[in-house]
C-alpha cells in the first residue's frame, strides 16, 4: 500500500509544519490561515482512516465556520500586527509539553494496542466506509463479505442508526448544549446597555 | 496500510505543539486556536483506534466516529462562546492579551 | 425513544426545559420579579420527578429495583437511574432553589438579561443532573460541557473588567482541561475499545498486563492520569486550580455560590462512578494517585488560603482545600473496594469511604452555601468584600454576622455542625483503609485552616467599624463591588441565609437520615463493583 503511505506522509508533514507555523508566527491573521490548512490535512486523515463522513464534516464545520470565526475575531480586535507575542512562561511552556510528549509517545510505542491483523484491515475499514452507506453492495461482496450474515451486519451499522440510537442521550443533551452557549454567547455580546 | 502506531504519534505531536501555544502564547484568540488544534488531535486519535480495532460485540468499531462528531460539535459551541467573550474583553480593555489583564494575577 | 425512556431522563428534561421556559418568559413579561418565582415554583418539577422515581426504586409500587433503566432500553449504555445519581439530582435542585432564592435581590441589580440569568443556571443544574446519572464516556463529556459552559458565560455576566477577566480565564483552562480530558479518553478508549463504563471495565480483563507498573500499561497510565487532571478542574483539587480564585473573585456572586457547591459535588460523584464502575480491579492504583492529590490539594489550598485580603478568593483557596478532605474520602473508597477484604458481601465497609464522600458533599453544600449568601448579603450592604471592610459587623448586622461565623466554624469542622460529623466519618474511612498518615495530614490542615476562618470572625466581632462609614465604600478604583450598596433589607438573601445555616446546624445534630441515604446511594454503585 505504498500510496496510501505516501499521502499519510504528505499530510504529516504538511499538517505538523503548518501546526508549528500557527504557533510560532508572529502574525496572528497568517496563523489563522495555516490553522484552516491544519484542518484541511486532518480532513485528510480522516479520508484516509475511512472516515469519510467525518472528513466532509470537518471541511464543512473546521474550515467553512470556525476558521471565518477565529478570522473574525483577529479583524475585530484589530491589534493584528503586534499579533502573537510571547508571554513570560516561556521555560514551563517549553518543559511540560516536552515531558507530557515523552510520556505520550511512551505510551504508544509501548502499549499492546491489540488492533485488527493486518489481512482483516481492508474488510473493516470497508464496513467503516459503509456506515454512511456510500459502497455498493459489489464492492462488498468483492471484499469477501459473500454471506449474506456478514452483509446484513456490515449495512446496519450506520453512523445515523447509532446517532438516534445507542447515542441519543448525549445528541439530545448536546443540542440544550448549543441553546445554553447560543444564549450565553447572545447575552454576552449584546451592547453594554445592561 | 498505515499502522495504528503512526497516526497516534501524529495526534501526540499535534497535541503538544496546541499545547505549547495555550502556554506560551499571549494572545486569546491564538489560544483558543491552539485548543482546537489539540482537540483535532484528539479527534485522529478516536478515529485512528477505531478504524484499527474491533469494537464490543461487532465486527468493527464506531464509537471513535461518533466520539468526533460530538467533539466538532462542542467545539463550534465553545468557540462561539468564547468569540463573544473575548469581544466584550476587548471592549473593555481594549486587549486581547492574557497577561495584560492583570487585576488579579494570572 | 419509548415514553418509559423519556420518564428516565425526565428530572434532567424539566430541569432545562424550565429553563428554556425562564427564558421565554422574561421575554414575554416586564414584571421580572416572576421570574425567579417561576424558576422557584418550576423547581418543583424536577423535584417530584426526582422522588418519583425513587419511590419506584425503594419499591414502593412495584418491586424494588436497583437501576431504573432496562436492558432493552437504548438509554441503557449512557445512563444509569439509581440512588446514586438520584441523590446528586437532590443535591443540585436543592441547591439551585437556594442559589435563586439567594440571587433575587443580586439579579435585580442586572436591568436586563435576568431571564438568561436563571436559564443559563438551570441549563448548567440540568447538566450536572445528567453528570451524575451518566455511565457512558460521551455522555459523560457532553454533560461535562453542558454543566461548564453556562458558568462561564455567567462568570462574564458582569459589565466590569473583572467578571470579563474572570470569564476569560474559566473559559480557557475550562477549555484546556476538557482537551486533556478528551485524549485521556481516546487514549483509554483506544485501548479497551469501549466507551461504556462498564464496556472499559470488560476490556480491560481482556487486555494483557505488564507486570511492575500502575494500571498495567503505560497508555492506560497516562490515559488515566489526563483524565484525572480533567476531573481535577470540576473537583476544582490541585492539578488544575490556577481558575478558582481569579473566578471566585470576578465571577457574580451567587453563580460562584453554585459554582463551589453543586458543580463540585457532580464531578465528586463521577470520579466515584468512574473508579467503581471502569476500574473495579484498580482500586489501589487509584487510591494512591487520589491521595496524593488530596494531601496536595488541602496543603496548597490551607497554605495559600491565609495570605488573602479578600473574602472571595480566599473562599476560592477554602475551596481547593476542602476538595482535599473530600478526595481523601475517594482515596479510602479506592483502597478497600479492590475487594482485598473479606466482607464484599456485607457492604458495610466497603461502602465506608463514598458514602462518606457523599455526607460531606451534602454538609459541604449547606455550609459553603450559608457562607455564600451571608457574603452576597453583606456585599450588598457594604458594597466591598475585603476582609479589612468586614470590621464591626456584628454591630451593622448581627444577624449576618452570626450566620458567616456559623459557616466559618462549620467549615472548620467544629462539633455543632455536618462538617464535623462527615470529617470523622472520612478521617475514619481513611483510617480504615491503611491511610492513616493522609488522615493525620487533614487533622493538620484543619488545624491550619481554623487561623484564617478565624481571623474573619475577629474581624466581624472585634474589629471596630471601618473609618469612611458603612454606607460609602470608598474602595481604590476599580476595587468596588459590581453591586451598588443599598440600604433595603435584602429579606429573600436573609431567608435563603436562614434556611441554609438551619441545614448546616441540623446536619451535625442529627447526621443520621442523610449518613443512610448516602448509604443506600452508594450501595447501588458498590453493587455493580463487588460484583
Amino acid at each position: 500500500m505504498l500510496f496510501q503511505d505516501i499521502i499519510f506522509w504528505v499530510l504529516a508533514v504538511t499538517a505538523i509544519g503548518a501546526a508549528l507555523g500557527v504557533v510560532l508566527i508572529r502574525d496572528l491573521f497568517r496563523s489563522a490561515l495555516l490553522l484552516a490548512v491544519v484542518f484541511v490535512a486532518v480532513a485528510g486523515f480522516f479520508a484516509l482512516l475511512s472516515a469519510e463522513f467525518l472528513a466532509v464534516v470537518q471541511v464543512l464545520i473546521y474550515v467553512g465556520a470556525i476558521s471565518i470565526l477565529f478570522i473574525f475575531a483577529i479583524m475585530l480586535t484589530r491589534n493584528v500586527r503586534e499579533g502573537n507575542l510571547p508571554n513570560r512562561l516561556q521555560l514551563p511552556a517549553v518543559l511540560f509539553p516536552a515531558l507530557l510528549l515523552a510520556a505520550l509517545v511512551v505510551a504508544v510505542v509501548s502499549s499492546d494496542w491489540r488492533p485488527i491483523p493486518e489481512e482483516e484491515l481492508g474488510r473493516a475499514q470497508l464496513t467503516q466506509t459503509q456506515a454512511v452507506n456510500i459502497v455498493a453492495e459489489e464492492t462488498l461482496a468483492a471484499e469477501g463479505f459473500s454471506t449474506a450474515a456478514a452483509l446484513e451486519n456490515a449495512q446496519q451499522a450506520g453512523l445515523a442508526d447509532l446517532l438516534i440510537g445507542a447515542f441519543v442521550l448525549p445528541f439530545e443533551a448536546v443540542s440544550l448544549l448549543l441553546l445554553a452557549a447560543l444564549i450565553g454567547g447572545l447575552a454576552l455580546a449584546r451592547s453594554r446597555g445592561g | 496500510m498505515v499502522p495504528l502506531v503512526y497516526f497516534q504519534l501524529l495526534s501526540a505531536a499535534l497535541f503538544i505543539i496546541g499545547l505549547y501555544g495555550v502556554m506560551a502564547r499571549r494572545s486569546a484568540v491564538l489560544i483558543i486556536m491552539s485548543i482546537e488544534l489539540m482537540l483535532n488531535a484528539v479527534n485522529i486519535n478516536l478515529i485512528a483506534a477505531a478504524s484499527h480495532r474491533e469494537g464490543w460485540g461487532s465486527f468493527v468499531n464506531f464509537d471513535g466516529q461518533i466520539i468526533a462528531i460530538f467533539i466538532i460539535t462542542v467545539a463550534a459551541a465553545e468557540v462561539g462562546l468564547a468569540m463573544a467573550i473575548i469581544l466584550r474583553m476587548y471592549r473593555n480593555r481594549a486587549t486581547v492579551n492574557v497577561d495584560e489583564i492583570d487585576l488579579m494575577k494570572w | 425513544m419509548s415514553l418509559h425512556d423519556l420518564y428516565l431522563i425526565s428530572p434532567q428534561l424539566t430541569m432545562a426545559g424550565l429553563g428554556i421556559l425562564v427564558i421565554l418568559l422574561d421575554l414575554a413579561t416586564d414584571r421580572k420579579g416572576w421570574l425567579a418565582a417561576a424558576a422557584l415554583l418550576g423547581l418543583a418539577a424536577p423535584l417530584a420527578l426526582t422522588l418519583v422515581q425513587l419511590a419506584q426504586l425503594t419499591g414502593i409500587y412495584g418491586p424494588a429495583l436497583d437501576n431504573l433503566t432496562p436492558a432493552s432500553s437504548i438509554l441503557a449504555p449512557s445512563l444509569s437511574v439509581d440512588r446514586f445519581g438520584l441523590f446528586f439530582n437532590f443535591l443540585v435542585i436543592t441547591a439551585a432553589a437556594l442559589v435563586i432564592l439567594a440571587s433575587v435581590d443580586y439579579v435585580k441589580g442586572l436591568t436586563r438579561l435576568q431571564g438568561e440569568f436563571y436559564g443559563l443556571l438551570l441549563l448548567s443544574a440540568s447538566g450536572m443532573m445528567l453528570l451524575a446519572s451518566a455511565t457512558e464516556l460521551i455522555t459523560i463529556y457532553v454533560a461535562l460541557e453542558l454543566t461548564t459552559l453556562p458558568l462561564v458565560a455567567l462568570a462574564a455576566f458582569l459589565m466590569n473588567a473583572r467578571s470579563g477577566e474572570a470569564g476569560v480565564k474559566f473559559l480557557i483552562i475550562s477549555a484546556i482541561s476538557s482537551a486533556l480530558t478528551l485524549y485521556g479518553m481516546a487514549l483509554i478508549f483506544g485501548f479497551t475499545g469501549s466507551t461504556s463504563l462498564e464496556g472499559i471495565a470488560a476490556g480491560l480483563g481482556q487486555a494483557t498486563a505488564q507486570p511492575n507498573l500502575p494500571f498495567g500499561s503505560y497508555a492506560l497510565l497516562v490515559g488515566v492520569a489526563l483524565l484525572t487532571v480533567g476531573i481535577a478542574f470540576k473537583l476544582s483539587a490541585v492539578p488544575s486550580h490556577m481558575w478558582v480564585p481569579d473566578v471566585y473573585e470576578g465571577a457574580p456572586t451567587p453563580v460562584v455560590a453554585f459554582l463551589s457547591v453543586a458543580s463540585k459535588a457532580v464531578a465528586f460523584g463521577l470520579l466515584l462512578r468512574i473508579v467503581y464502575t471502569a476500574f473495579p480491579e484498580m482500586g489501589p492504583e487509584w487510591g494512591i494517585l487520589l491521595a496524593a492529590l488530596a494531601a496536595v490539594s488541602m496543603t496548597v489550598g490551607n497554605l495559600v488560603a491565609i495570605t488573602q485580603s479578600n473574602i472571595r478568593r480566599l473562599f476560592g483557596y477554602s475551596t481547593i482545600a476542602h476538595a482535599g478532605y473530600i478526595l481523601v474520602g475517594v482515596a479510602a473508597m479506592s483502597q478497600t473496594g479492590a475487594g482485598e477484604n473479606g466482607v464484599a458481601g456485607g457492604g458495610g465497609f466497603a461502602t465506608f469511604g463514598p458514602s462518606s464522600v457523599l455526607f460531606y458533599l451534602a454538609a459541604y453544600t449547606a455550609a459553603n452555601l450559608t457562607a455564600f449568601f451571608a457574603i452576597i448579603a453583606i456585599g450588598q450592604r457594604i458594597g466591598s468584600d475585603r476582609i479589612d471592610d468586614y470590621g464591626g459587623m456584628v454591630r451593622r448586622s448581627p444577624f449576618l454576622a452570626v450566620a458567616l461565623a456559623l459557616a466559618l466554624i462549620a467549615l472548620i469542622g467544629v462539633p455543632p455542625t455536618g462538617i464535623f460529623v462527615a470529617k470523622i466519618y472520612i478521617f475514619t474511612a481513611a483510617v480504615k483503609s491503611g491511610l492513616v498518615w493522609l488522615a493525620v495530614l487533614g487533622v493538620i490542615n484543619s488545624v491550619i485552616s481554623a487561623y484564617y476562618y478565624v481571623k474573619i470572625i475577629r474581624v466581624m466581632f472585634l474589629q471596630p467599624i471601618p473609618e469612611g462609614g458603612a454606607e460609602t465604600a470608598t474602595g481604590e478604583s476599580g476595587d468596588e463591588q459590581p453591586e451598588a450598596p443599598t440600604d433595603q433589607p435584602s429579606k429573600l438573601t436573609n431567608l435563603a441565609v436562614a434556611l441554609a445555616a438551619l441545614a448546616t446546624v441540623l446536619l451535625g445534630l442529627a447526621p443520621g437520615p442523610l449518613l443512610q441515604a448516602a448509604e443506600s446511594a452508594v450501595t447501588a454503585l458498590s453493587g455493580v463493583a463487588l460484583r
